[in-house]
C-alpha cells in the first residue's frame, strides 16, 4: 500500500512539476476509469492500461526511480510497469540472499546472491517486457513492463484502475497483461480525451495459462 | 498250472484287497482327475492373472522411470548455467552445455527446442539447426501438461522421452533427453518382472520389434505372431507355446510381456508330484489296511473253510471259535449248531453201524447193549457159561468127494439155518470153524437159564439140519450132525491184535464141550453132567456112563439129550445110571 502511495506521489508530483514547468496552460482531462476482465466478465488484476497520445507526444518525464521489492521470497509487485528509462531497485529484505535475473530482450541482468539493495539500481532504458527470475527461487516471478507512454496504471483486484492528469486530445488505450494472448498492439482503442470532461475505457481480454513454477517447498524459514 | 499269486487274488482275502484297492486308487485317479483339471484351469487363470498384474505392474514402472526421468530433466533445465547460455550464448557454447548436461544425467540425446518447436541444439547431431521436431504431438502434450515423459519412436530409434521447459522464470525454450530403448533396457525390466520384455514399435502395416530380451529367431516369431493378439494370448516360440500379455504404450508402441507357459506350469508340476506322491501314500496305505481288513474279515472264514474241510474229511469235531457279532459270528455259531446236528447224525449212524458190526458177532440184543457204548462187557473176565459146540460128521469125506460148489452150498444153507437159531436163542457166536462152530450161553449178555437155552437150541439145530442133512444123504453123501454142551467157568473176553479182535471164551468148559461134541454120533446131543443137571426136568436123556475123552485124565459122565419133554418136567433117567454117573463124578 505504501508503495502504491509512492507511486501514486511521484505521479503527482512529477504531473505537478509538469504543470509547473509550463503545462499550466493546458487543460487537464477528466478522470479516465479503465475496467479489465475476461470474456466471462470476471476483473482482471495486474493489467496494465496505457494510453499513448496519437498527437503530439506527450513530453519525457524526468528521470524516475522504482522499486522490486523482494519479500518472503516473492518478488513484490507481481507487475511492475515504468516509464522507460527508469532506474529500478531491487531491495532484498529477506534475510536470505536472492539471485535475480533478467533474460528478456529489452533488459538482460543478473544480481548474483545479494543481500540489502544493491549499490546501482537497474536501467530499463528499452521498452518491453522484462520477466524476472531468482536463480535460487525457483518460484519467484515479476515482470517490468516498459513503457514508452507515461500514462499508465495497474488494475487493481476489481480489474479497475483509473488514470488521471492527461492533455486532452486523441489517444490509443492499450492494455498489457503478462499472461495476454496475443499482442498488446491489438488491445488498441481509441479515445479522445476532452479536457475535465471524464471518460472510461473497457477492455475484455483472454488469458493464457502461466508457465511458473509452484511454490509447494516446506519453508524453513517461514516462521521467522 | 497254478500260479501263487493269481490263487492269492481269487482267495477272499485277495478278492477282499483287489476291491479295497481298486475302489480307492478309482477314487484317487477320479480326484486326481478333476483336481488336475482345477489346477490346470487355475494355472491358466493365474498365469494370466499374474501376467496381467505384471503388466500394470510394468507400465507403472515404466511410468516410475519415465518421472525419475522427468525429475532429473527438470532438475537439469533448473541450472541456471544451461539458461544462461539457452538465452544469451552463441550456438556452439549452448551445444557444448548440452553436451555437458547429458553427461550428467547419462542420457543418449539431448536436444534444445525453441518454445515453437524447431531444434536450437542436438547432441547427437550438432548440424541439425531450425529442423522441426518429429514429435510436435509430444511438445503439444508438454505445453498442455507442462512436462512430460514417454516412449516414442524418434528416428528410426525408441526412446524414453522426457520433455520439460526451460524456465528463466518464463519459458525460453523446451529441453528434451532420450534414452534409447535397447535389449540392455528389455534385459534390465526382465529383471525386475521377471518376464521376457519385448518392445515393438509401430512401423506400417504393423509392429517392428525394437528391443527384446529374446533371442533372433523368438522375435521374428514374435513379430509374425503379434497381428493376431489384441491384448494377452499364446504364441508358439521354438515349439513352446508362451503366454504373451500386449501393453499397448503408445499409439505407436506396444510392450510385449512373455513367459514360457512351461515355466508358469511349473508350480503346478509340483503340485501334481505332491500330489502323485500323497496318492501313492494313500494307496500303499490303503494297500496295508486293506490286507489289514481283509485278514480280520477273512479269518473267520478261513476258520469255516477249515472247519468244513475237516468235516469234509470226517471230522466232525472241528468248531469254529466265535468271537464277533457280525453275521459272520452268526455264520461262526450256525456252523458250530450244524456241526452239532451233524455230530449226533453221525454218532447215531457209527452206533447203528456199530450195531450191525456187532450183530455178526452177538445177539441183536448184544449187539445193542454194545453199541450203546458199554464196551466194558469186552473187557476180560471170568464167568459161568455154557458152550455148545456141533459140526457135521463126514464133512471131511464129503468135501475130499464132493464138487466145491456143492460144499459150499451144504456150508451155507447149513449156517444159514443154524445162524438163525443161534439168533433165536441169543446165543453167542463165538466161532466157526468150517462145519464147526462154537455158541455160548450167559455171557456177555446174562440169561437166567443159560443150560436150558443150550440144550433147547441143540434139539432146535439138530432138528433143523437133521432136515436138511437128508436130502445129502439121499444123494449119497453120509453126513451127519453131532452136539456137546457143557458149563462152567471161563475167561471170556477179547482177544486178537489191533485191527482182528475176537470174542472168545477160553477155559475146560470148551474144550470138554468140544470132546463131548466129538464124541457125539450123528442126531446126538452129549451133555455133561453139570448141564444134565441144569436140564434134566426139562429133557428126555439118556445116560451114557463114563466117557474117557481125549486132554482129560479121567472119565467123565455124559448125557445124551434125546427131546423136550412135551409135560411139565420129569426126571427120565434111571437109578442106576444115576449112580453110575455120580459114582464117575470126580469134578
Amino acid at each position: 500500500m505504501s508503495r502504491r502511495l509512492a507511486i501514486a506521489a511521484l505521479v503527482a508530483l512529477t504531473a505537478l512539476f509538469a504543470e509547473r514547468a509550463g503545462v499550466r496552460a493546458q487543460a487537464r482531462s477528466g478522470p479516465i476509469d479503465a475496467t479489465v476482465a475476461d470474456d466471462k466478465g470476471k476483473p482482471i488484476e495486474d493489467a496494465v492500461v496505457s494510453l499513448t497520445s496519437l498527437g503530439a507526444a506527450a513530453p519525457a518525464p524526468p528521470p524516475a526511480s522504482a522499486i522490486m521489492d523482494q519479500h518472503d521470497r516473492e518478488f513484490v509487485p507481481y507487475v511492475l510497469p515504468v516509464y522507460v528509462g527508469t532506474r529500478v531497485n531491487f531491495p532484498n529484505r529477506d534475510n536470505i540472499r536472492h539471485h535475480v535475473y533478467s533474460f528478456s530482450f529489452p533488459k538482460k541482468f543478473e544480481l548474483p546472491l545479494y543481500i540489502g539493495t544493491p549499490a546501482a539500481p537497474v536501467v530499463f532504458d528499452k521498452p518491453g517486457v522484462v520477466a524476472l527470475g531468482c536463480n535460487i527461487h525457483d518460484w519467484m516471478l515479476a515482470y517490468i513492463y516498459v513503457l514508452t507512454t507515461p500514462h499508465f496504471a495497474k488494475t487493481a483486484a476489481d480489474g479497475k484502475v483509473r488514470l488521471d492528469w492527461v492533455a486532452p486530445g486523441p489517444y490509443e488505450a492499450r492494455v498489457w497483461h503478462p499472461r495476454l494472448r496475443g499482442d498488446t498492439e491489438k488491445t488498441g482503442k481509441p479515445l479522445t480525451l476532452a479536457a475535465g470532461e471524464p471518460s472510461s475505457v473497457s477492455f475484455v481480454i483472454s488469458l493464457k495459462t502461466e508457465w511458473r513454477i509452484p511454490r509447494r517447498t516446506i519453508d524453513p524459514y517461514k516462521d521467522r | 498250472m497254478r500260479v501263487p499269486g493269481l490263487r492269492s487274488f481269487r482267495s477272499f482275502r485277495g478278492q477282499l484287497v483287489v476291491v479295497f484297492v481298486g475302489l480307492f486308487a478309482v477314487i484317487l485317479a477320479t480326484s486326481f482327475l478333476v483336481v488336475a483339471a482345477a489346477v490346470r484351469a487355475s494355472a491358466r487363470h493365474e498365469i494370466n492373472e499374474e501376467l496381467r498384474l505384471a503388466g500394470t505392474l510394468f507400465v507403472r514402472q515404466l511410468d516410475a522411470r519415465s518421472q525419475q526421468l522427468l525429475a532429473a530433466t527438470r532438475l537439469l533445465s533448473g541450472d541456471f548455467a544451461l539458461k544462461t547460455a539457452a538465452a544469451t550464448a552463441d550456438q556452439a557454447t549452448t551445444l557444448s552445455v548440452l553436451e555437458n548436461h547429458r553427461q550428467r544425467i547419462e542420457a543418449d540425446v539431448l536436444l534444445l527446442l525453441t518454445p515453437e518447436g524447431s531444434i536450437a541444439a542436438d547432441t547427437r547431431d550438432p548440424g541439425r539447426l531450425g529442423a522441426s521436431f518429429p514429435l510436435p504431438r509430444l511438445l503439444e502434450d508438454a505445453e498442455q501438461a507442462g512436462e512430460v515423459s514417454r516412449i516414442a519412436p524418434m528416428d528410426g530409434g525408441l526412446y524414453r522421452l522426457a520433455v520439460v521447459p526451460l524456465l528463466a522464470p518464463v519459458p525460453i525454450a523446451w529441453l528434451v533427453a532420450g534414452f534409447a530403448i535397447d535389449d540392455r533396457t528389455a534385459t534390465d525390466l526382465r529383471r525386475v518382472t521377471g518376464l521376457h520384455v519385448s518392445f515393438f514399435r509401430r512401423q506400417e502395416p504393423g509392429f517392428v520389434v525394437q528391443a527384446s530380451t529374446l533371442d533372433g529367431a523368438d522375435r521374428e516369431e514374435l513379430q509374425r505372431g503379434l497381428p493376431q493378439i489384441r491384448r494377452e494370448g499364446v504364441i508358439e516360440l521354438a515349439g513352446q507355446p508362451h503366454v504373451i500379455r500386449v501393453e499397448r504404450i503408445s499409439d505407436d508402441v506396444v510392450v510385449v510381456l512373455e513367459r514360457p507357459l512351461a515355466e508358469a506350469l511349473a508350480a503346478s508340476k509340483s503340485l501334481f508330484r505332491t500330489l502323485f506322491a500323497v496318492g501313492g501314500a494313500g494307496l500303499i496305505l490303503a494297500l496295508v489296511g486293506a490286507i489289514v481288513v481283509a485278514r480280520r474279515m477273512s479269518r473267520p472264514v478261513l476258520a469255516l473253510v477249515g472247519a468244513a474241510q475237516h468235516v469234509a474229511a470226517g471230522n466232525f469235531e472241528a468248531t469254529v471259535s466265535v468271537q464277533r457279532r457280525d453275521e459272520l459270528g452268526e455264520l461262526g455259531s450256525t456252523f458250530n449248531t450244524m456241526l452239532a446236528g451233524l455230530r449226533d447224525r453221525e454218532r447215531v449212524r457209527a452206533e447203528l453201524e456199530r450195531a450191525e458190526r456187532l450183530k455178526r458177532f452177538f445177539s441183536p440184543q448184544l449187539a445193542e447193549l454194545l453199541s450203546a457204548g458199554d464196551e466194558s462187557v469186552l473187557a476180560s473176565h471170568r464167568r459161568e457159561i455154557t458152550v455148545l459146540f456141533c459140526d457135521l460128521r463126514g464133512f471131511t469125506s464129503f468135501a475130499e468127494k464132493a464138487d466145491p460148489e456143492d460144499v459150499m452150498r451144504l456150508l451155507r444153507d447149513y449156517h444159514a439155518t443154524v445162524g438163525a437159531l443161534i439168533s433165536r436163542h441169543e446165543g453167542t457166536l463165538e466161532r466157526f470153524t468150517g462145519d464147526g462152530l462154537m455158541v455160548f450161553f450167559n455171557d456177555p449178555v446174562p440169561c437166567p437159564d443159560p443150560a436150558a437155552r443150550a440144550v433147547q437150541m441143540a434139539i432146535a439145530m439138530r432138528d433143523a439140519v437133521q432136515g436138511l442133512l437128508d436130502e445129502w444123504r439121499r444123494r449119497g453123501y453120509a453126513l451127519g450132525f453131532g452136539t456137546g454142551i457143557d458149563m462152567g467157568y471161563a475167561t471170556v473176553g477179547r482177544i486178537g491184535f489191533e485191527g482182528r479182535f475176537d470174542y472168545a471164551a477160553i477155559g475146560t468148559v470148551t474144550n470138554l464141550s468140544a470132546r463131548l461134541c466129538q464124541e457125539a454120533s450123528d442126531g446126538q446131543i452129549l451133555v455133561s453132567q453139570r448141564v444134565f443137571a441144569e436140564v434134566e426136568h426139562l429133557v428126555e436123556a439118556t445116560a451114557l456112563g463114563t466117557l474117557s475123552l481125549r486132554g482129560f485124565a479121567r472119565p467123565l459122565l455124559a448125557y445124551s439129550v434125546i427131546r423136550l419133554r412135551p409135560a411139565p418136567p420129569e426126571t427120565t433117567r434111571s437109578s442106576s445110571q444115576d449112580r453110575q454117573l455120580a459114582k464117575d463124578e470126580p469134578r
